[in-house]
């Protein structure tokens, strides 16, 4: 009885979803014959013809646009991990110092988390690029030419690591941006902890930064994992923003592929697999994080 | 006298040692912190004060406002700015037992076609083609109409994920896991394109109004999940009282189980509204002249080259000015609804 | 003749993991009489009172309430119908904490009854005055003590002038200081002639308003008698362990 109109309802509004598909697939489809684009993905393996300033892979513009999609992807890796890393780092220092004791670093921290999440990645990423990089005169150096050279072109590290002034402008931004989220999650995860165990790690004589970073932090990491997470997503999203500093990631590369070829459809559907893709790597390794996490802690 | 202050600067040290010079790292990263702190402060308030040129910023007020909205028509953004300031400082000062208070949400509501009305003209009004729209203006504008359309479906979103019918259940968790896997760019760079090959050739659209669909489709995605976790909060057994005493389940969800969620997903909410506005700057890469947008196209102005540092640190004045403020009327509204109901 | 206001025929009802909560139940439940309802936890208690009022549903057997017969895969309508025409009070109050002492009352009369809202909160406060809270109308349920919560919840049910109320344990989450005001505002309405059924470990309230004691246990009626009987003679073994586990 109650079963049989549930489905009636069901098949009612499958019907006017279905209505509904058909009519938007039904004008694509007029839309995509009026300018003579049939559905394909066989221009994938036609020439490019456009050059990429960065390829970690040999790459030319005699080369696919499935070649240059893929080096796209690698460029948007090598964004997203060492941002991941290194936003990870400043997350951690940046929450430790916000729940901590000293009123100066505490100040320091609630100011920087401020500016950072009320100003847009955007902007932000703009200032690192045109006023952090591109309006240098001459180089900068730190302490000598063998350590660290800033110059318009990007930064030398050790004398032999060249990175552009677009990776590096977006990997600081992206980094800048994502630590002050992180530092929120640890923030939350720090306050999870009961007031109880400060008392305890006081009263075993441990003083206050070890004591936070070997018997709160592990403590508060399960809370922080969850938020960690999807701080890692939101990263690897925001990464696209590269096109606005002039880096070739995955977006970019679409982009200007679809631009060229005006094959929307096609582009936006690789552009969707492939974040899926990134979205399941990030959850997979999370996963596996979290794993460690708890065997570590029953032990 | 003298010994209650000198007491009091004997606390004051006290609490500084004891908080900043407990151990010598400790000293060390204090001392440290407060040199380059110094530094620093100093740095910026000679470049603020005097090597910082204002004028790109002072000549151009109207430009970041309005964008290039016809200079004599300059009355109708202006306006409805106004109006929304007004708007802001009544939801702040008005009391929570005051019978304006119950009229400020249809207020809120109303300043959206207030604002169309006023931007696009028609009604008595010359026209002005959204083209034409920009600035600060254009930056709000789409920041509140997109969060008023992305509502009313993330709610209808995040209960559909939760139905006892197989097909909606499903329809919406792909719809919301989708969208919040893909970039915003890409959604609304794809907007831009894709929105008019989905309908009939003789229908176009702005780019503004394919840019406050594409960020309806976005927001609402996030707007649900953060519903459905203010839905998981509420005990079943409010739903069973409810049952108990004949509601239907429209009346549950209407009654019960709404002003509940509203409540506890409110600071959750806040978050997406604000980076909302952020979000916004987006469309300044799609050919919007938005707050950012129009700054970009200031800046390639021979006459401005190279003053990024001026426009940048005024439009992080702007941005963050208004997130503040937006954070603030979701506190003062948290605090009127939970204060009166709960303590 | 009169009709009983609930009648349950062979009741079985399992709950997913292959655990049989009520084992073929049958039992009457008749107009303006008190019964209550007794038996270890985990017996089946809760789960019989609530399939009264449709928020359980059952595998197999027949149950009419106020006249309103539903089967294993009832009509909503149908439910909905009964649950307009009896109350529930539950263990944890389970009030509306976003609506007021008042709002909570009025709510289901003005939008399940229709009835116009001053007749509502006029009937609302009659109530309040009844139960001795009528100074609480305009605070909010966590202003309360659970004593007075549960009061709140008791008019709340008879807003809706139900023919038959139900309680689910009323006074086991009650500090015990505040039982009793609980069941002074039962007993009263026991003697105006309410119809209730009451699961409750209460043993001086059954015995002073009970018509009747339905003993359960493992989803089985063991034993139904007159307070009396029941409490000083009863009739089966595990009645007798179990009163003595009680009253110790
Ligand atoms: N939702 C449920 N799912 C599975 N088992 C349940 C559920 N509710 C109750 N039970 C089981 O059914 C039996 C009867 O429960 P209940 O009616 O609550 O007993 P009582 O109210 O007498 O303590 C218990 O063994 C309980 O564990
Ligand atoms: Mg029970």
């Amino acid at each position: 009885m109650k079963g049989l109109r549930s489905l009636y309802i069901q098949v009612g509004i499958g019907l006017v979803l279905f209505i509904l598909f058909a009519v938007l697939i039904n004008n694509l489809s007029i839309n995509l014959i009026r300018t003579n684009l049939n559905f394909s993905f066989k221009w994938l393996y036609r020439p490019a013809s456009f050059a990429l300033a960065e390829h970690p892979l040999p790459y030319s513009p005699s080369d696919s646009y499935a070649w240059a999609l893929f080096i796209g992807w690698l460029n948007s890796l090598k964004v997203i991990f060492i941002s991941l890393i290194i936003s990870t780092l400043i997350g951690f220092i940046t929450g430790i110092a916000r729940t901590g004791r000293n009123p100066l670093l505490k100040i320091i921290a609630a100011s920087y988390i401020t500016l950072i999440r009320q100003t847009p990645l955007l902007l932000q990423l703009m200032f690192w690029y045109f006023v952090g990089f591109l309006s240098i005169k001459g180089t900068l150096i730190f302490p000598n030419e063998r350590i660290l050279v800033l110059s318009n072109q990007g930064i030398k590290i050790f004398g032999d690591i060249n990175l552009t002034a677009e990776y590096s402008s977006l990997v600081i931004g992206l980094t800048v941006f994502t630590g002050a989220y992180i530092a929120e999650v640890v923030r939350g995860g720090i306050n999870s902890v009961p007031r109880g165990q400060w008392e305890a790690f006081r009263s075993v004589g441990l003083n206050e930064n070890s004591g936070v970073l070997k018997i709160i932090i592990p403590q508060a990491l399960p809370a922080i994992l969850p938020g960690l997470t999807s701080q890692y997503l939101n990263l690897a999203k925001n990464s696209t923003l590269a096109i606005a500093v002039g880096y070739a990631d995955i977006y970019a590369i679409s982009d200007t592929i679809i631009n060229q070829t005006g094959r929307a459809i096609e582009g936006f559907i690789l552009l969707l697999l492939s974040f899926l893709f990134l979205n399941l790597i990030i959850s997979l390794m999370m996963d596996f994080f979290n794993e460690i996490i708890t065997k570590y802690q029953k032990v | 006298m003298a010994i209650l202050l000198m007491k009091k600067i004997n606390k004051l040290i006290n609490n500084v040692k004891r908080t900043m010079f407990t151990s010598s790292l400790d000293t060390f990263i204090s001392l440290f912190i407060t040199s380059i702190l110094f530094v620093c402060t100093v740095k910026l308030s000679k470049w603020f004060f005097l090597k910082a040129n204002w004028t790109v910023v002072e000549e151009n007020i109207p430009l970041f406002l309005f964008g290039v909205f016809p200079a004599d028509q300059r009355w109708r953004p202006s306006l409805w700015l106004i109006i929304l300031i007004s708007l802001v400082v009544l939801t702040l000062f008005t009391p929570s037992w005051s019978f304006f208070r119950k009229l400020l949400p249809f207020a809120w509501i109303a300043v959206i076609p207030i604002g169309i009305a006023l931007l696009a003209g028609g009604i008595g009004l010359s026209p002005v083609a959204s083209r034409y729209w920009g600035g600060l203006t254009l930056t709000i504008f789409l920041m509140m109409s997109s969060l008023f359309l992305a509502f009313p479906f993330g709610i209808i979103l995040a209960f559909g994920r939760q139905s006892k019918l197989q097909l909606i259940k499903y329809f919406c968790s792909i719809y919301i896991e989708t969208l919040r896997a893909i970039p915003l760019i890409s959604i609304l760079f794809f907007g831009q394109l894709l929105i008019p090959l989905f309908l009939p050739v003789e229908i176009e659209i702005n780019r503004v109004l394919r840019s406050i669909i594409a960020f309806t489709l976005f927001v609402s995605a996030y707007i649900a999940e953060d519903i459905r976790g203010g839905l998981q909060a509420i005990p079943k057994s409010q739903i069973e009282a409810a049952k108990s005493l004949g509601f239907n389940t429209f009346q549950i969800t209407r009654f019960i189980l709404l002003p509940q969620v509203l409540q506890i997903a409110l600071p959750a909410l806040t978050n997406q509204a604000v980076g909302l506005l952020q979000n916004t700057s987006l469309m300044s890469i799609l050919g919007l002249v938005e707050l950012l947008g129009i700054s970009r196209s200031l800046l390639a102005n021979p006459k401005f080259i190279g003053q990024y540092m001026e426009v940048y640190v005024w439009l992080a004045a702007i941005y963050w000015f208004i997130c503040t403020i937006m954070a603030l009327v979701a506190q003062n509204i948290e605090r009127k609804t939970t204060l009166v109901k709960l303590i | 003749m009169i009709n009983p206001i609930v009648s349950a025929n062979e009741l079985v009802k399992t709950y997913s993991k292959g655990l049989i909560a009520l084992n073929n139940i049958s039992m009457v439940v008749n107009k303006k009489e008190v019964l209550v309802v007794m038996g270890p936890s985990g017996s089946g208690k809760s789960t019989l009172i609530r399939t009264f009022n449709g928020l359980e549903s059952f595998d197999s057997g027949e149950l009419e309430v106020v006249g309103i017969t539903i089967g294993t895969d009832p009509e909503d309508r149908k439910v909905r119908e009964i649950r307009k025409r009896v109350g529930m009070v539950f263990q944890q109050f389970n009030l509306f904490p976003h609506l007021s002492i008042l709002e909570n009352i009025t709510l289901a009369p003005i939008q399940v009854q229709r009835k116009n809202r001053i007749e509502a909160e006029d009937h609302a406060m009659e109530l309040l005055s009844q139960m001795g809270i009528e100074k609480q109308a305009k605070k909010y349920p966590i202003q309360l003590s659970g004593g007075e919560q549960q009061r709140v919840a008791i008019a709340r049910s008879l807003a809706v002038n139900p023919e038959l109320l139900l309680f689910d344990e009323p006074t086991s989450a009650l500090d015990p200081e505040r039982v009793n005001e609980v069941l002074d505002a039962m007993r009263k309405l026991a003697q105006d002639g309410m119809t209730m059924v009451v699961v409750t470990h209460e043993v001086s309230f059954a015995k002073e308003v009970a018509d009747r004691v339905v003993f359960m246990d493992s989803g089985k009626i063991i034993e139904t008698s007159s307070p009396n009987v029941f409490f000083n003679n009863a009739k089966e073994e595990r009645s007798r362990k179990f009163l003595n586990q009680i009253i110790k």
